[in-house]
């Protein structure tokens, strides 16, 4: 999606549709089953002393997104006819717990996974909690472990900030 | 044995003896003779454990440098700072940005730690004089266009053939699409060196790729695994429907009135009648042959030209007002009889 050349002529469009037609692999299916916990998922209940920190993430409950704040996976696997649904996704899970595991308490925000052909660009708001060569540390490790198991390019692009606090939008 | 050499602790020099006779028998000697020195100093009780108490760890913070955009200067070339696609970063990018939605009056939050400006994708790589300078450097690899190519006209006149491809850019390991097989080719029948025989053969044997209100035939080829061999499968298909259209078999010659696609004039009863008509109204008794009737040159007739591209219209083009107001016209023409007086 985020560079999508697609040279295609008019009269082309009309054949795409067919070859859907024809192979069901290539077919978007579309889901119709209604999402489970539609109320409750995604949302936090206020405190009575009004204390519990929200990030503008927790802030935005689900049915914002692409209002209020935007995703956090950005590829083109979830367009019309895209490819490798179903892989990206696990990929993208597998990335995230990765790397709330290996930033142990350090990761503020959610993981952020852009992918840019076969590039996996992934973002992250990190506490400066440990030093900086044990960040440099982690940061080579998991670009390196990251990059043989997908087999892609890693790169992390991490913003630091000094406490968890500095990434708080609001209590309730 | 640590418990045997304390037993016998007369005086150092003793201790240093035994000591050397055990280091002869075990490697672990020397290091429980060090343990016994240190322990000869006076033992305290330590009954609210004030020494196994660890020590508090003293957090250390590095020194935060100061942001990368304070120490930016106006003149500087920002295609340096920003080289190529990244992620937001607000200490390299010295612009007073906020983002996210919040109540009316107050105010949005600021770049600094602001998950939503690292994930939408920004173009700071690609600010207008970063462009031009690509551009520049990328001049000395292109070629000029060809000055006689100048129009559409031009284009289509010296490549008639057009072959449609599509590529697909998609975030994936892979850069294979099953759907970038697909090749289209695309061409002018007018271009086509076909006479009347072959152009019917070709339209006929291409069925309906051919499209009668754009001169098109379009060929399509999906069926190989790999682009170049679909395009060669389309290639052949014009060549071996062009190669085709031109044989003449032996069974074409069979084609009856009945087997014509479109109404001919000249073959039809019609002219017979009118050449039949025309002679008699000029006394001459002939018997023509079928084929002296159809290359009877009906120049010679007054008003039969309009009289048969009537009769055509209104065969192939279907009755409508039209073609019946044109027929009727072009008989009265043909027989010399006064218009049509409209009352």
């Amino acid at each position: 999606m985020t560079s999508s050349l697609l040279k295609l002529a008019s009269s082309t469009t009309g054949l795409t549709s067919i070859v859907a037609k024809c192979s069901p692999v290539l077919v978007s299916q579309l889901h119709t089953s209604a999402p489970l916990c539609r109320v409750v998922s995604g949302k936090y209940r206020i405190t009575k002393k009004r204390d519990r920190p929200l990030t503008y993430e927790m802030a935005n409950p689900p049915h914002y997104i692409a209002h209020r704040k935007s995703w956090n996976s950005w590829n083109t696997s979830s367009l019309k006819d895209g490819l490798r649904r179903s892989e990206t996704v696990v990929e993208d899970e597998f990335i995230r717990r990765f790397m709330t595991g290996t930033w142990h308490g350090l990761v503020c925000s959610e993981v952020i996974i852009k992918r840019q052909f076969n590039h996996i660009r992934v973002a992250a708001i990190i506490r400066r909690a440990v030093s900086p060569t044990k960040m440099y540390f982690l940061l080579g490790y998991s670009e390196e472990l990251l990059a043989n198991w997908l087999q892609c390019p890693v790169t992390l692009e991490l913003q630091t900030v000094e406490s968890f606090k500095d990434v708080v939008f609001k209590y309730i | 044995m640590s418990i045997f050499i304390r037993n016998y602790k007369p005086g150092p020099l003793a201790t240093l003896y035994k000591a050397n006779i055990w280091r002869l028998n075990s490697t672990t000697a020397e290091s429980s003779v060090k343990k016994d020195e240190d322990e000869e100093e006076f033992r305290v009780l330590d009954i609210l454990k004030k020494r196994d108490k660890q020590q508090k760890r003293i957090v250390r913070r590095t020194d935060i440098q100061p942001d990368r955009a304070d120490r930016m200067t106006e003149n500087q070339n920002w295609g340096n700072v920003w080289p190529g696609p990244k992620t937001f970063h607000p200490s390299s990018v010295p612009l007073p940005l906020r983002q996210g939605y919040v109540p009316a009056g107050q105010a949005p939050p600021a770049k600094k730690a602001n998950a939503e400006l690292m994930k939408i994708p920004n173009f700071l790589h690609l600010t207008p004089p970063v462009i031009k300078s690509q551009c520049e450097s990328l001049k000395q690899f292109c070629t000029e266009w060809p000055t006689l190519l100048n129009s559409e006209e031009a284009i289509e006149k010296h490549y008639p053939v057009e072959v449609i491809t599509s590529d697909y850019c998609h975030a994936s390991p892979s850069i294979r699409n099953p759907l970038a097989r697909v090749v289209t080719l695309r061409i002018k029948l007018s271009t086509l060196d076909l006479d009347k025989h072959a152009r019917d053969k070709f339209i006929r044997l291409v069925g309906d790729r051919y499209d009668s209100s754009t001169d098109l035939v379009t060929i399509t080829a999906d069926r190989c695994p790999m682009r170049a061999q679909n395009l060669d499968y389309v290639n052949y298909l014009l060549t071996a429907c062009y190669h085709e259209a031109w044989n003449v078999e032996e069974w074409e010659k069979d084609k009856t009135e009945d087997d014509m696609e479109y109404y001919n004039w000249d073959n039809n009863a019609s002219k017979k009648s009118v050449v039949n008509w025309y002679l008699a109204k000029r006394n001459e008794q002939r018997d023509l042959t079928e084929d002296e009737y159809r290359s009877y040159d009906i120049s010679v007739i007054p008003n039969a030209e309009g009289y048969k591209s009537a009769v055509s219209s209104l065969m192939n083009d279907g009755e409508s007002e039209e073609t019946v107001n044109n027929y009727g016209k072009a008989v009265r023409k043909l027989l010399g009889l006064p218009e049509k007086m409209v009352v």
